[in-house]
């Protein structure tokens, strides 16, 4: 699937598209970026509370196209300036880690 | 001249703190051990920092003012300050930021907060073992704005710093990195890598410090210090 069907996930807010067309052929639950870093596979999808501009680093290096952002927290300016200027795409939701996920994996057919 | 440096020790108010981690205790312990310059850093929280003072003056030990904070990323920082009325103006804002859940003695421990006799003058009732609502990088500007010093704690343990955290570090104008390993630390990005005790308990006072070369014993001199980057650990 691509970014813009994560766009189309129930309950899930749309906070900035950057690149609509790019690949998501996973996806990595986790708080603790270092954890995210070593063990996250290319394509994914991050599903985290991290709602910091180091995410859009962390996704950045790690070559990860969109972020979605859990439990009701928002994204503070220049996280999202951050993401529009890496082609990252966020999404907020008030769904936990957990819910996200399997919304996410449902999504992806797992 | 070559002086004794330890810039991160917590007393009774933070929770993880021991009851018997009075502020003039640990002046006395860290005169002991020939500590030349000395921080208290309680987590998230100044009010503990006018006995600290009272008692390094006692001890003729060079205070520095300080708080470790605990970022949105759950990431431990010391902010440092000459003066103690810059570190309690900041504290309070700190504390101003922290979420509204009442700290549980029973499974935290206490918050005490206590005069330079060790008498305790009242207890802080949110939880300080928490994160504040407060960016790493507004730590660093908003330090730095009040001419503070600004250090990542123990960017190499496995919890709570920046590397294990966010796991790199983000290119800010920190005044200095502490490690619990200095010399195993790769990328320093040319800044001076400390090393301090993060006191929490009397026996853990002075387990760990740096040597530092400085001009002159003074908060001006530490700060020259730590660009000059002349430091060396204990054998």
């Amino acid at each position: 699937m691509t970014v813009n069907d994560l766009a189309k996930i129930d309950g899930f807010n749309t906070i900035i598209l950057s690149d609509g067309s790019l690949e998501v052929s996973s996806a990595y639950t986790g708080d603790l970026l270092s954890d995210v870093i070593a063990n996250v596979g290319d394509d994914s999808v991050l599903i985290t509370v991290q709602a910091h501009k180091n995410t859009i680093a962390v996704c950045s290096l790690s070559s990860m196209p969109a972020i979605v952002i859990c439990n009701g927290r928002s994204c503070p300016d220049d996280m999202i300036k951050a993401a529009k200027e890496n082609d990252i795409s966020i999404f907020e939701t008030d769904d936990t880690q957990f819910l996200a996920s399997v919304k996410i994996a449902k999504a992806l057919n797992l | 001249m070559k002086i004794k440096l330890d810039l991160h020790n917590h007393s009774c108010l933070s929770p993880c703190g021991s009851d018997d981690m009075l502020p003039s205790l640990l002046a006395f312990e860290a005169m002991e051990k020939g500590i030349d310059i000395l921080a208290l850093t309680d987590h998230n929280c100044s009010r503990n920092l006018e006995p600290f003072q009272e008692a390094c003056e006692l001890c003729q030990i060079l205070p520095i003012f300080g708080m470790e904070i605990n970022t949105i990323e759950d990431v431990h920082v010391l902010s440092l300050f000459k003066s103690l009325n810059d570190a309690q103006e900041f504290g309070f804002y700190i504390e101003s930021l922290l979420p509204n859940i009442k700290n549980d003695p029973r499974l935290f421990g206490n918050q005490n907060i206590v005069d330079i006799e060790g008498n305790i003058i009242s207890t802080f009732e949110k939880s300080l073992l928490t994160t504040c609502g407060i960016t790493l990088e507004d730590v660093v500007s908003e330090t730095l704005s009040r001419d503070g010093l600004v250090i990542p704690a123990h960017i190499d343990k496995k919890a709570n710093s920046i590397l294990a955290n966010l796991g790199f570090l983000p290119d800010l104008d920190y005044s200095a990195l502490e490690a619990i390993r200095p010399q195993d630390i790769k990328e320093t990005h040319n800044k001076t890598v400390i090393q301090g005790s993060d006191a929490h308990y009397l026996e853990h006072i002075g387990r760990r410090f740096c040597y530092l070369e400085v001009d002159e014993i003074s908060y001006e001199g530490l700060k020259k210090g730590l660009i000059d980057g002349k430091v060396s650990y204990k054998k």
